[in-house]
């Protein structure tokens, strides 16, 4: 660990680094510049070493076969990708999906959020914050854990702040425990309705293949039930220790702050509503019961999915790429007229370019690429951020006041959740209320609301959904034909953020294809302006409240800042890298028993 | 051998205009369901729903249920 002059400011700094970073999807590296002398990070660069291609071998493809081929994008969040994939086919075919269809797909999308959100929380987040890992990096905040009473103790059960943590620990703890008994019941519910988890099974475009019986929504509402009762219990839980971080650690709203630069595509389809033309984009997207928005240093600047659509720009400028400047141009104009730029995603060519990284002089670093989005009103091109998934769904819906049903509520600066009776409480009331600063704490306590979001509004659906069943609906699927040219866009929110996948179909096949899911916005390096990633933004200029000094350092506040951001790298980089691999033998081609060629 | 962008990638398996459906497999929206399955109820040339009978396979007079109420078969 040696300490060196940093040329730029001058410090003294320990050069460290975390590659990979475990508990998290996927490849990722930060490499930081630490000056231990006032305890601050001075300069981090985000980088991932995989590549896989997807934008390049879905060219040439059948168009129906996208969203089974983009599921496998990534190994727990590939039913985001189906789903996605399916509104952009629907936009390209012309489809409009039947209504039951819609709560089919809705249903799976919530209980995916409550899967995922569980899991990633309890099992991976909270072991940065648990009672093991806060004694070998701030011991006396233990100390002072387990003399403070938590204040919701009479919801969740545990009488101090260190019992919480203690029951955070891998393996022992109950909540870690129970957050796993939990992934089974959610998964449970996302295969009734989806299929299979995590590659669906039963969605394509046009609609699903599930049977909607009364029998499969009951199962899925007995699930949901139980797992509601967790949820009432794990976001008090939650609030309490991520308000004992803020007392006791004064300074804290610091760590992982950032510029508010949040982005949300939406979710939750209005099945009355959509009809997923492009022409009417801007009406269903506002329809959507996570409300799509782009907020900006705390103000929403816009809930319109055309306006977001535009503005979308891919930058280079520490990415192994190639520009695509000399390129074909796809796209010259949307369904509506508007000029469509080059660097948006239906006029993107990946080019890889295989370098060596280069950290130090202002080289290619990593294999994501930097999208931004272009805001008209001043010139900026933003390096958006999705807070992990759920700090940009809940702020959008919370400022933009749209979804109104009776189990949440938009508020215009807060959002409130009405979760039913279950087994150990009645019905309980929750509020999230917009917070002043997007930081760690924050984005890991907008997670456990979220999951009581998605759990109230999966009793909506669930509610409508039974009301058609009884009534004798049983069209789950529509009927379609693959025009021979065409361009469509969906727009989603997996569960870490934005997923937006573009498609252009010449000739009966795929001709473009750029999936982007949340974490290229989030992982991005520096792009050719300078302006650094969302990671690297967050952890630039981060205090360091660890109490260890080099030699035994942890990174504690760095990690659990980006873990803050929920990395899935399988979906930040469409790339792997293969450099000369030969096929051996081949066993078996999966066609379906079809005639090869 | 194929180019796409920069990449050189493998030769297909198949050719991507291969029929998707293999023959005899019956296609689920097939306009046969609505005149021969049981359980759904054709209204129109265009519009079926469901009945009581594709809910379930129990036959609720043989199990002399105790209230009048159970099972809920869908739709009444």
């Amino acid at each position: 660990m040696q300490t060196t002059v940093d040329a730029r400011t001058g410090r003294n700094v320990v050069e460290m680094s975390w590659d990979p970073i475990t508990r998290i999807i996927g490849n990722l590296g930060i490499y930081t510049k630490i000056d231990f002398d006032n305890r601050e990070v001075v300069e981090c660069k985000s980088t991932s070493s995989l590549f896989r291609g997807y934008s390049v071998f879905m060219r040439g493809k059948d168009p129906r076969d996208a969203g089974f081929i983009t599921s496998r994008i990534c190994g727990i969040c590939g039913d985001n990708h189906t789903t996605c994939s399916v509104y952009a086919q629907n936009m390209a075919y012309g489809i409009k999906m039947p209504i039951l269809a819609e709560h089919i797909f809705n249903l799976g999308e919530a209980a995916e959020y409550m899967f995922d959100h569980s899991i990633f929380q309890d099992n991976l987040v909270f072991v940065d914050f648990c009672e093991k890992m806060v004694k070998e990096t701030n011991p006396s905040l233990l100390d002072k854990a387990n003399r403070t009473p938590a204040p919701n103790a009479h919801r969740h059960n545990h009488k101090t702040i260190g019992d919480i943590m203690r029951s955070f620990n891998p393996f022992e703890g109950e909540v870690y425990k129970e957050a796993l008994q939990m992934s089974r019941v959610t998964r449970e519910m996302f295969c009734l309705m989806e299929g299979r988890h995590v590659h669906p099974s039963t969605l394509y475009p046009g609609g699903t293949g599930t049977v909607a019986t009364p029998q499969v929504f009951s199962d899925y509402l007995v699930r949901l039930l139980k797992f509601i009762d967790f949820a009432k219990r794990a976001v008090p839980l939650n609030d309490d220790i991520f308000n004992f971080f803020y007392e006791a650690l004064p300074g804290y709203e610091d760590v992982g702050k950032r510029r508010i630069l949040l982005g949300c595509w939406g979710s939750f389809q209005d099945p009355d509503i959509v009809d997923y033309r492009y022409e009417h984009m801007t009406e269903w997207g506002r329809a959507m019961k996570v409300t799509p928005g782009i907020v900006v240093d705390g103000e929403l600047i816009t809930t319109d999915l055309v306006d977001i659509n535009l503005g979308i720009r891919i930058l280079l400028g520490s990415s192994y790429y190639d520009d695509w400047t000399e390129e074909e141009t796809f796209v010259k104009e949307d369904p509506l007229g508007n000029p469509v730029d080059k660097r948006h995603p239906w006029n993107q060519t990946t080019l890889p370019r295989p370098q060596k990284r280069d950290l130090k002089n202002g080289g290619n670093y990593s294999w994501v690429m930097s999208p931004r989005w272009l805001w008209k009103k001043t010139g900026e091109h933003l390096a958006l951020d999705t807070g992990g998934g759920p700090l940009a769904r809940l702020w959008a819906t919370a400022l933009a006041g749209l979804v109104d049903t009776p189990y949440v509520r938009s508020t215009g600066s807060s959002v409130i959740i009405n979760l039913p009776k279950t087994i150990s409480s009645g019905e309980t009331q929750l509020e999230w209320k917009v917070p002043r600063w997007a930081n760690t704490i924050e984005r890991d306590r907008a997670r456990a609301y979220f999951i009581a979001y998605a759990a109230a509004m999966a009793m909506h659906f669930v509610e409508r959904a039974l009301e058609r069943v009884y009534r004798g609906d049983v069209k789950t699927f529509e009927d379609f034909k693959v025009p021979d040219d065409a361009i469509g866009c969906g727009f989603h929110e997996a569960v870490r953020g934005v997923l937006s996948h573009h498609l252009v179909i010449r000739d009966g096949k795929i001709a473009n294809y750029h999936p982007y899911p949340p974490t290229p916005w989030n992982a991005s390096p520096r792009d050719h302006f300078g302006t650094p990633g969302p990671y690297e933004d967050a952890v630039q200029g981060l205090k360091i409240f660890e109490e260890n000094g080099p030699d035994n350092f942890k990174g504690i506040d760095i990690m659990r800042t980006v873990r803050s951001f929920d990395p899935c790298l399988p979906c930040g980089v469409h790339m792997f890298d293969g450099r000369g691999a030969r096929v051996l033998e081949q066993w078996h081609s999966p066609m379906l028993g079809t005639p090869q060629k | 051998m194929e180019v796409i962008g920069n990449v050189r990638v493998a030769r297909r398996d198949i050719n991507p205009k291969a029929p998707a459906h293999s023959p005899g497999v019956r296609e689920g929206n097939q306009r046969t369901s609505m005149i021969r399955e049981p359980g759904i109820k054709r209204l129109s040339r265009f519009m079926a729903v469901a009945t009581a009978r594709r809910s379930t396979g129990v036959n609720p007079r043989a199990r002399t249920p105790i209230d009048p109420r159970m099972p809920v078969l869908t739709p009444p």
